[in-house]
């Protein structure tokens, strides 16, 4: 680490790149607060209105680009190379680079907003890929990327100080931009081949982030996440393939009617683009990759794929369930019409998927030490909420919103205390180069910055009112709970189930902090080195945005969801009168979060007295050992055992094949005489 | 007008390049270097010059001395036979060029002359077949193709290259006699070799000679399976492949198999027309061998030691793609096959040839061993990694737009079955593609490791500045002449992935000769 200091130091760009992150991080800060004030109902005088009116004149200029949605992506992917042939010169130039460079991709995405605010951005460029690539941002699309832009552009300050300790950067700031630019790909994409592309092209340079270490444990995680998601890339091509030969659109437009006809392809459809998302939503028991991977990843790349990756595959899930298997608003005459019958199979299928991730994914990280580990898995848990969501708003159809609304909140609330965390223990292993949380303490001494923030996250995962978890969990309350009062009954049960995971939730997290910062600091770490600023600056950041979202939940809610949910087969009466203005600090929301912390403090002092959390369970019952590894090696197997029994054999009876071949097809063509 | 001359210009071009440059050629210099990459751009000049007149002014036969097509010789230059044979020259130059420093490397000096010589005459044997629009013609130059393939296997002078070669050639002559056998049955009952005249009377006779037709056919469709390697009768392919000198396997896997399939089209809808071949079933059972042969190859080629064994097989994997789409007898599978025998042209001459390069330069043959070669060989190991993932199909290669348009042919011929075979199949190719993707870039190899194990005492990043420095210096230890070729393949294949209408346009086109 020394050596690599003094390669920086000498380039002397060290103390520019520090100068830069904040020039930079103030200049984002100022344009978020713009873009807040121009998506405020009535501009006000004063500085709120001046802000404004700044904001929309610099808008303006970038609306005069058709082709908006392509050049951001672009930047990103030219980006990149640019980004490594600077790095081969001076290091610290490149991490300049990067960063300016994802704060150029930052701005351009907020100015997109007022075009997709009065309908959404298309675009097509001709001619490649035979059909060719159509783009298409529409508020949800701009949700996505924005959340992603703010993520990259904070990630990428944090990595600067973070990658001292790992080799190879060049190349993992090149994929991690490529990355980038296939996110935005993938949620821009206005059909299904372009989204299919850029999901691919995601899958694959995030492949070089997850193995980048290049250990055996990486490399080892590496290949179940590339497995997964080659697998994963066939299914949805296949479903692509299959919608497009059978109702001849790759478009997103409502297909229900078109399906409807279909008899049993609809189903393997809708299983073939449930599996390809479900895997990298990290949905169950198709999550495997998620809790090898994620440990394994260098800590800006763990933040990048829990807070934006796998949430792209609950995108996927979401544009597929709320476009092709849902009728065109024209067509239904209400919640009862038989249109709906898809889009509620799928949805129930898809709500107790999520339930079940929610639950094994909380059970999990109860029993993990490794602190990387247990964030992992509370991601697949989160992941489980956020696809419960998404089966609520497709199994109730026209009154799904709800759901939907929820879901999105969700995607947008874990990305920012997931990465928060995912940062914090970064740092925590940054300077203590130990992940297991039974083996530190007593660190708020030494980062007290870094405890501060992880307390926000925390608050915000574990849904306190007035952090952000709290406005989305609410919702998805809400949803969990129409689904049983306008459906089936069954869904009590997932009530019940729901408020036991965010129990769960919040004895894990307990747990986390009371390990790593309370307590005793062990000898070893009693003269570690404390923050780093920049570090700081980035998580920082995501803590603002946590507080700011709790504390106005109703802003995301009114100015970005309610527009998106419009966009798509709601019952606007049903949006009106139960979304708009929700009130989230009511009386019955704030005491059923309550209920939870109490259960959640309970069973941590259950867990801790019988020494709960060091079980161990029988390998037997990881789907791991159980499904994927024996079909790997089955496969594998059964090849090298077919070739080395009949390859000899079949090359040595070269003319009996011959005879019998022959022979073959003349028996068969007397047939015909 | 002249240039109706040019396919005959071509094929004699290049016999007697054949004979004179063994003659003239007695050190393989800077002349003859020069000497055979020229007789082969005036050839590919010819073929782009016959490819543009056709695409301009329409297709036109070609018949050989004026002697009519009832006798003579014709020659059917249309959209098919001009792109293919653009083609296959197009790729033979790149290949040869990658020769020229290769194939010192693989056999003996003095036989470098000879080599060149099979190489046109292959060339000119390859060419014969696409153009050509008479069956007995066909047989003729199927003799010379096997011949000198069979001669530029065993040139190589092992004992594995004398058993591979030899049932090479038992295995063709087997094939080509049971063509024969058909043709002359055919023959018999219509009195024409031409392929046009042979398909005027065929319903006549039909109703005369069932028993004749069919027993033809199947000699015919058994004698062209053997040579395009579908799946029971691909057993001479492995061997014959994999012990090759490394521009022959690329000649023999992208580009002489793919004749026998164009031959295999031809017969089956030029001569027996549509209506019989899916009225006998033909069509139906040459699907069912196409999906096994999709599984079973890759089968076989995961349980390879071998790289060039391993692209062998996944060659039988790639034949079934294309035979699936001939097999469904539809515009749009036809289509999607074609466009299949160029991207599996461009993406299995990119991995042999890469293959041969790290054989070339590091002298290793065996998967297990090529761990961290990709920093050693970046270039060669980058062209693999294109063509790899072409294979398994990932956006942005040919190959993801071959089984795109494959699979919508297939759900338009309303058998989705074969969808789950593709997916099956695409499965497999990245069972054996990816591990050696991923140990070439991220293990380390053992002399890595060594080196690796003297410089631990200082930090990693030390260490990777010494490997950056030392890329930067000599990015490669491999001669120009062998990455220029390979890098121009892989980047085709890119462009192919990006823009596949360049070929798929001329292909629609010539899919309109056949059906």
């Amino acid at each position: 680490m020394k050596a690599s200091s003094e390669i920086r130091s000498s380039k002397g760009f060290g103390d520019y790149f520090s100068i830069n992150c904040v020039f930079v991080f103030v200049a984002a800060t100022l344009f978020l607060s713009m873009f807040v004030a121009m998506t405020l109902p009535s501009v006000e005088s004063g500085i709120v209105g001046l802000m404004a009116i700044v904001g929309t004149k610099l808008v303006n200029f970038f609306i005069s680009l058709e082709s908006l949605p392509v050049l951001i992506i672009l930047v990103s992917l030219i980006g990149g190379p640019i980004e490594a042939f600077i790095g081969r010169k001076s290091e610290g130039l490149r991490d300049f680079a990067v960063v300016d460079n994802n704060f150029i991709t930052f701005i351009m995405i907020l100015a997109m907003y007022p075009k997709v605010a009065s309908g959404s951005i298309a675009y097509r460029i001709e001619g490649l890929f035979g059909y060719g690539l159509s783009f298409n941002v529409d508020m949800l699309s701009f949700i996505m990327a924005i959340t992603a832009g703010i993520l990259w552009f904070l990630v990428s300050i944090y990595a600067h100080d973070y990658m001292e300790i790992e080799a190879h950067r060049n190349r993992f700031y090149l994929w991690k931009t490529v990355t980038f630019g296939g996110v935005l790909g993938t949620v821009m994409a206005g059909d299904m081949l372009t989204m299919f592309l850029f999901f691919e092209l995601m899958t694959f340079s995030s492949y070089m982030l997850v193995a980048h270490n290049q250990s055996n444990e990486s490399i080892l995680a590496g290949d179940s996440y590339i497995y997964m998601g080659v697998v994963g890339g066939l299914c949805i091509l296949l479903g692509i393939v299959l919608v497009a030969a059978y109702t001849n659109t790759l478009e997103f437009v409502p297909l229900a009617a078109e399906l409807a006809e279909l008899g049993w392809v609809k189903y393997l459809i809708t299983i073939l683009f449930a599996t390809g998302f479900g895997i990298k939503a990290g949905m169950l028991p198709l999550h495997i990759w998620l809790p090898k991977a994620h440990p394994v990843a260098p800590t800006p790349a763990s933040a990048l794929l829990s807070g934006i990756l796998i949430k792209i595959g609950a995108y996927g899930i979401l544009r597929v369930a709320t476009t092709l298997f849902v009728p065109a608003l024209e067509d239904i005459s209400g919640y009862a019409d038989p249109l709906w019958e898809v889009s509620q199979k799928l949805g129930a299928l898809i709500i107790w998927m999520g339930i079940i991730t929610m639950v094994v994914g909380v059970f999990m990280a109860l029993q993990q030490s490794n602190m990387k580990k247990m964030l992992a898995y509370h991601s697949i848990s989160q992941m489980g909420y956020i696809i419960m969501g998404i089966g609520v708003a497709s199994y109730l159809g026209y009154r799904g919103s709800m759901g939907f609304s929820g879901s999105i909140y969700h995607m947008i609330n874990h990305a920012f205390f997931k990465a928060l965390l995912f940062m914090a223990v970064g740092l925590v292993y940054l300077r203590t180069h130990e992940l297991d949380m039974y083996k530190l303490g007593g660190l708020w001494r030494k980062m007290p910055f870094t405890a501060f923030v992880t307390i926000i996250a925390i608050l915000g995962i574990t849904g306190m009112p007035g952090f952000n978890g709290f406005a989305s969990k609410s919702i998805l309350h809400h949803a969990i709970i129409e689904a049983y009062e306008y459906g089936h009954y069954s869904f009590k049960y997932a009530e019940i189930l729901f408020t036991i995971v965010s129990a769960g939730t919040v004895c894990s997290f307990i747990k986390l902090f009371g390990y790593v910062f309370l307590g005793d600091c062990p000898e070893k770490y009693r003269d570690i080195e404390g923050e780093k600023p920049m570090m700081d600056m980035a998580m920082g950041g995501l803590a603002l945005l946590i507080i700011f979202i709790g504390q106005s939940p109703n802003y995301i809610l009114d100015r970005f969801i309610i527009p998106a949910t419009r966009n798509l087969t709601y019952d606007p009466a049903f949006i009106d009168k139960y979304i708009v203005d929700m009130n989230f600090f009511n009386n019955h929301d704030v005491v059923s979060m309550v209920w939870v912390y109490i259960l959640g403090i309970v069973i941590f002092i259950i867990g801790k007295k019988y020494d709960l959390f060091h079980l161990h369970l029988p390998t037997w019952l990881s789907c791991e050992n159980t499904i994927y590894r024996p079909l790997y090696k089955g496969v594998r197997g059964l090849s090298e055992s077919i070739t080395k029994e009949y390859e000899e054999k079949i090359i040595k009876s070269d003319t009996i094949i011959y005879t019998v071949f022959l022979t073959g097809i003349l028996v068969f063509f007397m047939r015909f005489i | 007008m002249d240039s109706m001359q040019f396919p005959l210009y071509i094929l004699l071009l290049l016999v007697m390049a054949a004979v004179i440059v063994p003659i003239l050629m007695k050190e393989f210099d800077r002349k003859s270097k020069v000497m055979i990459l020229g007789t082969l751009a005036i050839a590919w000049g010819m073929s782009l010059y016959i490819l543009v007149g056709v695409l301009q002014s329409g297709a036109y036969l070609y018949d050989i001395g004026n002697w009519g097509a009832k006798i003579g010789i014709q020659f059917n230059i249309d959209e098919f036979s001009a792109f293919m044979s653009f083609f296959i020259v197009s790729l033979t130059i790149l290949i040869v060029i990658y020769s020229i420093k290769d194939i010192e490397h693989e056999i003996y000096r003095k036989q470098i002359a000879g080599y060149y010589s099979l190489v046109f005459l292959l060339l000119m044997g390859m060419l014969g077949i696409t153009f050509t629009n008479d069956l007995f013609n066909t047989y003729v130059f199927m003799e010379i193709l096997a011949i000198t393939s069979c001669a530029i296997i065993s040139i190589k002078r092992k004992k594995e290259n004398y058993m591979a070669a030899f049932r090479y050639l038992i295995l063709n002559t087997l094939g080509s006699l049971s063509f024969l056998f058909g043709l002359a049955l055919l023959y018999m009952v219509t009195g024409y070799l031409n392929m046009g005249e042979v398909y005027n009377t065929i319903s006549d006779v039909w109703q005369l000679y069932p028993r004749n037709i069919l027993l033809a056919l199947g000699l015919m469709l058994t004698g062209l399976g053997i040579k395009a390697a579908i799946f029971p009768l691909h057993i001479w392919l492995p061997d014959a492949h994999s012990s090759a000198p490394t521009p022959s396997s690329a000649l023999l896997s992208s580009l002489v198999v793919k004749v026998y399939i164009f031959t295999l089209i031809k017969v089956l809808y030029r001569v027996l027309g549509e209506e019989v071949i899916t009225g006998l079933g033909v069509s139906t059972y040459l699907g069912y061998l196409a999906a096994i042969g999709m599984i079973m190859g890759s089968v076989f080629a995961i349980g390879q030691k071998d790289i060039k064994r391993m692209l062998a097989y996944s060659s039988v994997a790639q034949i079934g793609y294309i035979i699936l789409g001939v097999s469904l007898t539809s515009t749009q599978g036809l289509s999607a096959a074609l466009f299949h025998v160029t991207s599996h042209g461009l993406m299995k001459t990119a991995l042999f040839l890469s293959a041969g390069s790290i054989i070339y330069y590091k002298g290793k043959r065996d998967i297990r061993e090529l761990n961290g070669i990709g920093y050693e060989m970046p270039i060669t190991m980058a062209v693999f990694t294109i063509a790899a993932l072409g294979m398994i199909g990932i956006p942005g290669t040919n190959g993801f737009m071959s089984k795109w348009y494959l699979s919508f042919a297939v759900l338009e011929a309303g058998q989705p079955f074969y969808l789950v075979v593709i997916l099956i199949s695409s499965f497999l190719n990245a069972m054996y593609y990816l591990p050696i993707i991923i140990n070439a870039f991220f293990k380390q190899g053992i002399d890595n490791k060594e080196k690796e194990v003297s410089n631990s005492s200082e930090s990693m990043f030390v260490t990777e500045e010494i490997l950056d420095n030392k890329q930067e210096m000599n990015v490669e230890g491999l001669p120009k002449l062998m990455l220029i070729p390979m890098s121009i393949i892989a980047s085709l294949s890119i462009i192919l992935g990006f823009f596949p209408q360049l070929v798929m346009n001329i292909i629609e086109l010539a899919v309109n000769t056949f059906l």
